[in-house]
């Protein structure tokens, strides 16, 4: 049963997504393209742009390939399945982590994750602008944007809609 | 500065669904926006606590953070309202988009100009992996464990389910003879 599959592959992305959805891209691609055949890989990268150029939660992703997977139903239980085992941890977490604000193990559990972190979010990027052999056009606007916002302080879009200008010059 | 908590479900709703409804190209910005500037639900330092927590924890940061302040000011209803709000606005937004894009997926020029944005998109991602490394800089071992971790789930593609419990059992034993 393919919702039931959405739900539980969702499921699991929702508990390891530390520092937030960017850490699980590279899961999810794995999961989606290579193991579940939901989308191709070149359809991956148009459903990411989509949600990232859409007001909201980046997570809203899941609802776009849920909705390929298995219409509405499931947009609907895969956006409910990344977010759900997420938000009952922190609704039990929320009080424990005040509890143990002193403890030095709360300061080396940050302190480990931070690196984890750093490396999944660069993964992600790696994975979303490498889809299968590697195209220097795509790496070139994913180097051009990352550089554009280390450097400029302006609102992402406006880089999104640049990178799509040079999608439209470069990439047909 | 007076802060007061939203009085009543309502008001809730509707402070997410303006987070929701405005936060082109970012939540974050717009959560605070809404709710320290605009509404003054809670303090600046507030706000930076619960976000810094919903940035450890695992899942979407600005899904826990509508789940931690919900509950915090209604308990269950407040999560559960919180989070629709939220969510409501943006998840039709892409749906149409989404639907939009199928019919229109067949032309090569629509084709370019979405995959260069989800490129950019991949450097933004990029771009943050850096800021957020430069506190790492200094520290060798941890640039050895990005290193790592990066060729293992980015390179070898690895399951995440397999280097990360290693990363953290390794990153915490680290941790704890001041490494990282």
């Amino acid at each position: 049963m393919i919702l039931v599959d959405l739900a539980l592959t969702f499921g699991v992305l929702s508990l390891i997504a530390f520092g937030g959805m960017p850490s699980v891209m590279p899961e999810m691609q794995r999961l989606v393209v290579d193991v579940k055949g939901w989308t191709t890989h070149a359809e991956f990268i148009q459903l990411f742009a989509i949600a990232q150029a859409a007001p909201g939660p980046n997570v809203l992703i899941v609802s776009l390939i849920g909705w390929r997977a298995a219409g509405l139903a499931g947009a609907v239980v895969a956006l409910l399945a990344v977010c759900a085992p997420a938000a009952v941890l922190a609704w039990w977490v929320a009080d424990l982590w005040e509890r143990f604000k002193d403890s030095p193990w709360r300061g080396a559990v940050q302190r480990a994750i931070a690196p984890l972190v750093v490396a999944l979010t660069l993964s992600g990027g790696y994975v979303l602008c490498t889809p299968t052999t590697p195209d220097w056009r795509l790496w070139a606007i994913a180097a051009g944007a990352a550089t554009a916002m280390l450097a400029l302080r302006i609102n992402p879009l406006w880089l999104l809609a640049a990178g799509g200008a040079a999608g439209a010059l470069l990439l047909q | 500065m007076q802060v007061a908590p939203p009085r009543t479900l309502t008001e809730l709703f509707t402070g997410f669904l303006a987070i929701g409804a405005r936060s082109f190209g970012g939540v974050m910005p717009w959560a605070y926006r809404t709710m320290v500037e605009e509404r003054r639900w809670l303090t600046q330092a507030d706000f930076a606590e619960t976000v810094g927590l919903c940035q450890f924890l695992p899942g979407p940061n600005i899904g826990n953070a509508s789940i931690v302040l919900g509950k915090r000011w209604f308990g269950v209803s407040g999560a559960v309202v919180a989070f629709l709000g939220l969510m409501a606005l943006p998840f039709v937004l892409v749906m149409a988009l989404g639907m939009l894009y199928a019919e229109w997926a067949p032309n090569p020029t629509v084709r370019a100009i979405v995959t260069g944005v989800g490129a950019t998109g991949a450097g933004l991602f990029i771009g943050t992996a850096l800021k957020l490394g430069r506190a790492l800089v200094r520290k060798p071992a941890a640039l050895v464990l990005v290193a790592a971790c990066f060729l293992a789930v980015g390179v070898a593609r690895w399951s995440l389910l397999i280097v990360m419990p290693l990363a953290i059992v390794l990153g915490v034993f680290l941790a704890r003879r001041d490494w990282l």
